[in-house]
């Protein structure tokens, strides 16, 4: 049970100009699930190694359950960690690896035993507790790992990209049982990871982070739906989410319309609104749309695309089309898998237009309400 | 069972084949000194003198060993007394030199700290000193601490070991880190840390340094020689030394030096098969990713 609180925290390494984290501000409730998200290098786990004492913060205070624990060695801050590399312990059995906390802390034998039967019986490794890790494929591995994380009941779990070892079936498994775990524990926990599946399927709230600046913190469906700039829009998304860039115009009748080189797109009543607030009439903007708002069913709207036809992703269940619309990137959309085009062929796809998003052509803030 | 052995044999190539009896020939070449001291100690008297010398025993005797016992009965200073010298003070130092050596391998290895890398720097250095080179300066530095004719005298000049240190230095930092921030995190301490981590992790180096102290210590003349004035806080090997030399011809006395090399090889060579299964057995089960 514990809430955290992050406020102004910067990271700097010995002389270099550039912060590795920069003006970290995030309130986490307790029993959130909360998850970093960014390229390497964004400054994600050096943040998750300040709230486990791991790393020195520079400027800032990190308070767990409102006291400043800026000083705290790890072992006295009630958390525990799970690695990337599962950092199990070699010489020790799985039970011994289990245990390693509770014996620190100088707990009764009898305690440590049923507590370390407890957190197998959990995560289902009972049968191989006498074995050393070496002797444990990587999932199970995995599995002691977040045994030994979860056997000291803390207050605080922290996860440093702890999937990424493991082959994409076992991920998908292991994705599961973390957020079973999450639900049956009732326990903060903080998520680093550069996957954005990851990130969207477990998280309450996502932070999105770039070059150790935060970009947006916000629950999974409005990171993916309303992404505060360019930057989150393109890192959220798989397809990512089609950029164009182009003018806005007034037509005849008064109505605004996305105009390029080769394309015309009529602009949604609610988007021509905040478009003109904004004052972006005859002036250029970012129109991001997803593929999935892009699509032969849409054929009806008044926003229709003409592209020429490139290649296709099968996903089983989708098929995306790559269309080649006189931009420096191909529009990317998502059609049924049994559709199929003949390389060339000229394609007309309808745009959703009340999904799509304007984004400010230099720095690629979204314009919102 | 017949495709796993036509397997093994099809993997006997012929450039393999070559290289598995060229490094046989060779361990055989290596083995040929333990061989012959061994056999050396069970020869009668004209066998040890024959000419060409012969490798192999033809007719055992236990008549060396029973010479020894009496030289050393005679004597003031029984042979039990250096060898319990030479097992007190191999002892100490292989335990001792062990700790220091993690010890300091382990800090420099993970602990950072200002002019770690002159202090390694200064370390490595050592490893290009002949023994002799430093033997003035060391005697004098025992004698003015006042350890002439005492055990740290024995211990204190071979506690330092620069390759212990730098072997273990090296192997520590192999620890991924990760490991030692869960220890930290799970609550342990520092010491904590080093005793319950990195050494159980870094067990084969700990056995290969403790296997170069002893051989170190226990084949060493040095310190008896220069500063043990007293016969009863010499060694062994010293005690060796002494059989046959100061006598009138260099026929007396060889069969007793026979026995005595080998009972000071006999350990030498228990030690090492000991720790060498634990170096093997540990080398290759790392368990780290």
């Amino acid at each position: 049970m514990a809430n955290i609180r992050i406020e102004h925290v910067y990271k700097h390494y010995g002389k270099e100009k550039h912060p590795v984290v920069k003006d970290f501000n995030l309130d986490i409730r307790d029993k959130e699930f909360i998850v970093f998200v960014g390229p390497s290098g964004c400054g994600k786990s050096t943040m998750l190694r300040m709230i486990a004492g791991l790393e020195e913060i520079t400027e800032g205070g990190i308070y767990i359950d409102d006291q400043l624990v800026n000083h705290l060695p790890p072992k006295d801050r009630d958390i525990s960690m799970v690695f990337q590399n599962y950092a199990l312990y070699p010489n020790l059995s799985v039970f011994e690896n289990i245990a390693f906390g509770l014996r620190m802390r100088k707990l009764p034998k009898y305690e440590i035993e049923l507590a370390v039967k407890k957190a197998s019986r959990i995560l289902e490794i009972e049968s191989y507790l006498s074995r050393k890790p070496r002797q444990l494929s990587g999932g199970q591995r995995q599995r002691v790992a977040l045994g030994r994380a979860i056997v000291r009941n803390p207050k605080l779990f922290l996860m440093d990209e702890p999937l990424s070892n493991l082959d994409a079936k076992l991920r998908v498994t292991m994705r599961m049982e973390i957020i079973k775990l999450h639900q049956d524990l009732k326990t903060t926990f903080i998520y680093v990871t550069h996957d954005q599946a990851e990130a969207m399927t477990m998280a309450d709230r996502i932070v999105v982070m770039r070059d150790g600046i935060i970009q947006q913190i916000d629950t999974p469906e409005r990171i993916y739906s309303l992404p505060s700039n360019t930057f989150v829009a393109g890192f959220i998304g798989s397809p990512q989410i089609n950029l164009i860039e182009g003018r806005i115009q007034a037509n005849a009748r008064g109505d605004l319309e996305f105009v390029t080189s080769r394309l015309r797109i009529a602009i949604h009543e609610a988007n021509a609104e905040l478009l003109r607030k904004h004052e972006r009439v005859d002036r250029t903007v970012l129109l991001g749309i997803r593929p999935e708002n892009i699509s032969l069913e849409a054929l009806f709207s008044d926003a229709v695309i003409t592209g020429k036809y490139r290649f296709t992703e099968l996903m089983g269940a989708d098929r995306f089309i790559y269309l080649d619309i006189g931009q420096e990137q191909l529009l990317s959309a998502r059609v049924s898998p049994s559709v199929r085009f003949e390389p060339g062929a000229s394609v007309r796809l309808g745009i959703d237009s009340l999904k799509t998003l304007f984004f400010h052509p230099d720095t690629g803030e979204r314009f919102a309400d | 069972m017949n495709v796993l052995l036509r397997n093994s044999i099809r993997r006997f190539t012929l450039p393999r084949l070559l290289f598995v009896v060229v490094m046989l020939l060779f361990a055989v070449f290596m083995l040929l000194p333990i061989v012959f001291i061994v056999s050396h100690a069970f020869k009668p008297y004209d066998e040890l003198f024959v000419y060409p010398p012969e490798f192999i025993v033809r007719r055992p005797t236990t008549q060396n060993f029973i010479e020894l016992a009496q030289i050393t009965s005679g004597s003031i200073i029984p042979i039990s007394r250096y060898l319990f010298n030479s097992i007190l003070i191999s002892a100490a130092t292989v335990l001792l030199t062990t700790i220091i050596s993690a010890m300091c391998g382990y800090a420099l290895a993970k602990q950072p700290f200002p002019g770690r890398k002159i202090l390694f720097a200064t370390i490595v250095l050592m490893l290009m000193f002949a023994p002799e080179v430093v033997q003035i300066p060391r005697y004098l530095v025992v004698s003015g601490l006042g350890l002439m004719n005492t055990y740290p005298g024995h211990i204190l000049p071979l506690l330092a070991l620069p390759v212990g240190v730098f072997l273990l230095k090296q192997f520590m930092e192999q620890i991924p880190n990760a490991l030692l921030e869960a220890a930290r995190i799970d609550g342990a301490t520092e010491f904590g840390l080093f005793l319950k981590i990195a050494v159980p992790v870094c067990m084969p180096a700990v056995a290969t340094v403790a296997i170069l102290s002893f051989q170190n210590s226990w084949s060493n003349l040095e310190t008896s020689s220069y500063f043990m004035q007293d016969d009863y806080m010499k060694t062994f090997p010293y005690f060796l030394s002494t059989l046959t030399s100061n006598l009138a011809n260099n026929v007396a006395r060889q069969g007793a030096a026979a026995v005595a090399t080998l009972i000071v090889l006999a350990p030498n060579l228990i030690f090492f098969i000991i720790l060498q299964r634990r170096v093997i057995d540990t080398m290759v089960h790392s368990g780290i990713k």
